[in-house]
């Protein structure tokens, strides 16, 4: 079978759903230890061979063919993103070194993502520079979700597959939500990442009966002062006794969509949801939420959650695991990935 | 007063950084640099770049991988900022040291093949062993814990080796691969490697790698037939900082002097050589008459080179694999070249991470005879329990440069002096603004 010689690394960030993505491929996850030295340092050990073999294996009957793709996964778990993202550089430099022949990044939740533009003088392109240090250490091709900005593919040289995570939000909405009543606002209606909500009404109108949920939509116009601080909002658009969702790509500190959804509540919302792919939730993050009139706040796991879950009593978790092991392995194939834009493999 | 100079520190040693451009009479550059909440780096340079000749003082200490990543984000900030050049100022260079062949529990690399009883079965061809049913399931764990230790004594010795791995002697050195150099370099210090820590597990040393129960406790354990080894980063570091954008570094006492072909920019390698030796002098009474110790062969030239230029004599403490004698255990495998008897005893070393090599050392001479020893590095990491370790051996003085921040070990540890070497790097990079040498910075 094609999927035995599918190599999955991982690192220290997310092993959760590193096992789950290895479980939906049907395979075990590669042999690779990582920790740190007391210095700091990042160590890592790679336990079994990633070398791209010729047909010597099958001709002498061994288990497994040589492994074409290495594939790397790791998320960044928050507070600890630059370790992570040396552990992940660490690694690819291991398997280019160890004469893997192609090395795919797999990366849900990709780092540094909104420092991707020169806002300010002499402002660092994070994004940019992250890009950059992927591919010198060698790596081929990048699966990630949901980016920040989809112009982030522009920084690379190599393949960027950017999944998304919409269609796993629009079965979370048939499953459990009055599909009828719901409208879609926006809680950022300015900048790059408009794409998101957007794509939702778009794929809702374009894409055939499964999607078409036929939502309503709205935006809410903001004026962001500072990072991580938001002024001034505007709701366009009625949410009058609907069920509001706010869709967006990441959730941080919470303080927009909490803000978002007051406002939302502020014109007559019945009630009022969040639909987050990422959910970093970091600082006050939980808390802000408890205290927030948002019914509940859907994350997938595409970032660790750790033991937010029994803090907030209101998140809810999609996993995404299948998307990107079905996004793996039609990548090993050498199938095409589009269906995934649009589809979500059942579970 | 230098002109069209910036000097931007990161926050891994502000003092350097203060110091330096005192010395330079420049102030630092204005700049932000901090965390979001979700843990990403937060860089601001409020000072306008452009056109200038920008020096980022970085060192490699505490917290490495944030230091590195803000590191790399400042450089490339600075090029987006249309500097003219930007110069990276490393006193101490992150990931210099790399991971070690694996050692045996006193601390010397395994170069002796154990006979074990698998031998026949185990090859060290590319290809592994053909998996059959009467074979165990990891080659590696056959033998239980030992087993494992064993394979990788002999894993380790067929990486020096090439293809011999009898013993010691024979065998082609590849002499051509990164791999190589760096554990020919390196070898012989990875016991002070240090203690390993890992964030979900109970934390490790390196020595763990000689006492795989430790770390394959239902981690991690190889494929069957295939040596574990670990990754190198050395290339990658250097690759990363190239790519950032830097264009010149600047450094001082590289692990490995190789490490400079790493780069294919400008490094320029100072050398702390010459404030150790200026402590020997005005520090140490009777200097004439102490002997200069290299803790291990590695080391050993550097220490020589001391030595020769103050024209005292020199000893060197020899690794020896086979304990000698089994009653004997914490120093069976160190043995003294040379003589130190009723003499004060001078040891050398570049690099001290857990100071494990240098207060086993020191015990060593102590017990040889020496009146006092004293420890003079470059670099003081001084990890995990390294300040204690100290505290409680038979060292009389620890002398180290601040090319990482000293305050807190200081506080710790009243055995350890520190030397400044701001002034080194002050001129370092005065010379490297006004094209001039630098090699002149080392004469005598």
């Amino acid at each position: 079978m094609a999927t035995n010689s599918i190599k999955l690394l991982t690192g220290n960030s997310h092993p959760q759903l590193a096992k789950q993505v290895a479980a939906r491929l049907g395979i075990e996850l590669a042999k690779t230890m990582s920790l740190n030295y007391s210095n700091q340092e990042t160590s890592v050990t790679v336990g079994e061979s990633v070398r791209d073999e010729d047909g010597k294996w099958e001709a002498e009957g061994t288990a497994a063919d040589g492994p074409k793709t290495v594939f790397i996964l790791q998320s960044t778990a928050p507070g600890d993103i630059n370790d992570g993202l040396m552990e992940l550089l660490i690694m690819i430099n291991a398997c280019k070194t160890a004469s893997a022949r192609r090395i795919t990044a797999v990366i849900p939740n990709f780092p540094y993502a909104r420092q991707d533009k020169k806002d300010k003088s002499r402002a660092p392109i994070s994004a940019k520079l992250i890009a950059n240090m992927l591919q010198t250490a060698g790596c081929n091709h990048i699966i990630t979700m949901d980016l920040h900005a989809s112009q982030i593919q522009g920084f690379f040289n190599v393949p960027v597959d950017n999944l998304y995570a919409e269609p796993s939000t629009l079965r979370w909405i048939r499953e459990n939500l009055e599909v009828k009543d719901c409208v879609v606002v926006s809680p950022d209606a300015g900048g790059a990442k408009r794409y998101f909500p957007l794509s939702i009404t778009i794929s809702t109108s374009s894409f055939g009966f499964r999607n078409r949920l036929d939502l309503g939509f709205a935006l809410i116009h903001k004026e962001r002062a500072r990072p991580n601080e938001v002024s001034r909002m505007v709701l366009v658009g009625d949410v009058e006794d609907k069920i509001a969702i706010l869709v967006d790509d990441m959730a941080d500190t919470c303080g927009t969509l909490v803000k978002a959804a007051e406002t939302v509540m502020a014109h007559k919302a019945r009630q009022v949801v969040a639909i987050v792919t990422h959910g970093i939730l970091s600082g006050n993050a939980i808390e802000t939420l408890n205290r927030s009139v948002l019914k509940n706040v859907v994350v997938t796991n595409t970032v660790p959650l750790g033991d937010k879950g029994e803090r907030c009593d209101r998140l809810r978790v999609m996993d995404i695991s299948p998307t990107l092991a079905e996004a793996i392995r039609r990548t090993h194939n050498g199938e095409s990935v589009s269906f995934l834009f649009t589809h979500a493999p059942s579970d | 007063m230098v002109r069209n100079i910036v000097i931007l520190g990161g926050n891994s040693h502000p003092q350097l950084l203060k110091i330096v451009s005192d010395a330079l009479a420049v102030p630092p550059c204005d700049r932000v640099l901090g965390k979001f909440s979700c843990g990403e780096s937060r860089c601001e340079i409020k000072d306008s770049v452009r056109g200038k000749d920008v020096y980022i003082i970085q060192s490699g200490g505490g917290k490495v991988n944030d230091h590195f990543m803000d590191l790399c984000i400042m450089i490339s900030a600075c090029k987006t900022g249309s500097a003219k050049r930007v110069t990276v100022v490393l006193p101490l260079f992150p990931y210099s040291r790399q991971p070690d062949v694996p050692y045996n529990k006193a601390g010397a690399p395994l170069s002796k093949a154990p006979t074990d009883v698998n031998r026949k079965d185990f090859t060290f061809e590319s290809l592994p062993a053909t998996p059959s049913p009467a074979q165990p399931q990891s080659q590696g764990l056959s033998n239980g814990l030992d087993g494992l230790h064993k394979k990788l004594g002999k894993a380790s010795l067929d990486q020096q080796n090439g293809t011999s791995y009898t013993n010691g002697i024979a065998g082609p050195r590849r002499s051509d691969t990164v791999d190589s150099l760096q554990s020919m370099n390196g070898r012989d210090r990875g016991s002070s490697q240090g203690s390993v820590t890992h964030s979900a597990t109970p934390s490790f040393t390196t020595h763990d790698y000689a006492n795989p129960g430790h770390i394959s406790n239902n981690m991690f354990q190889a494929k069957p037939g295939y040596k574990q080894w670990v990754a190198q980063a050395g290339t990658l570091v250097a690759d990363l900082i190239t790519c950032a954008g830097a264009d010149h570094v600047i450094t001082m006492d590289l692990h490995d002097p190789q490490y400079q072909g790493f780069f294919d920019i400008p490094v320029d390698n100072l050398y702390g050589k010459s404030i150790l030796k200026k402590y020997i002098q005005n520090k140490i009474l009777d200097f004439s008459n102490a002997v200069v110790v290299s803790p291990d062969a590695g080391g050993a030239k550097r220490a020589t080179a001391i030595a020769d230029d103050l024209k005292i004599n020199f000893a060197l403490i020899h690794k020896e694999r086979r304990p000698t004698r089994i009653t004997d255990r914490q120093n069976a495998t160190m043995m003294l070249v040379g003589d130190v008897a009723g003499k004060v005893a001078i040891l050398v070393d570049d690099l001290a991470d857990t100071s494990n090599t240098i207060t086993r050392a020191a015990k060593l001479l102590k017990k040889e005879g020496a009146t006092h020893v004293y420890a003079l590095l470059t670099h003081g990491i001084f990890s995990g329990d390294a300040i204690d370790r100290i505290n409680a051996s038979a060292l009389d003085k620890v002398v180290v440069t601040n090319s990482v921040p000293q305050d807190e070990h200081c506080r710790r540890c009243p055995k350890l002096e520190v030397l400044e070497v701001g002034g080194i790097f002050a001129e370092a990079i005065r010379r490297v603004h006004h094209g001039e040498s630098i090699s002149t910075l080392f004469w005598d």
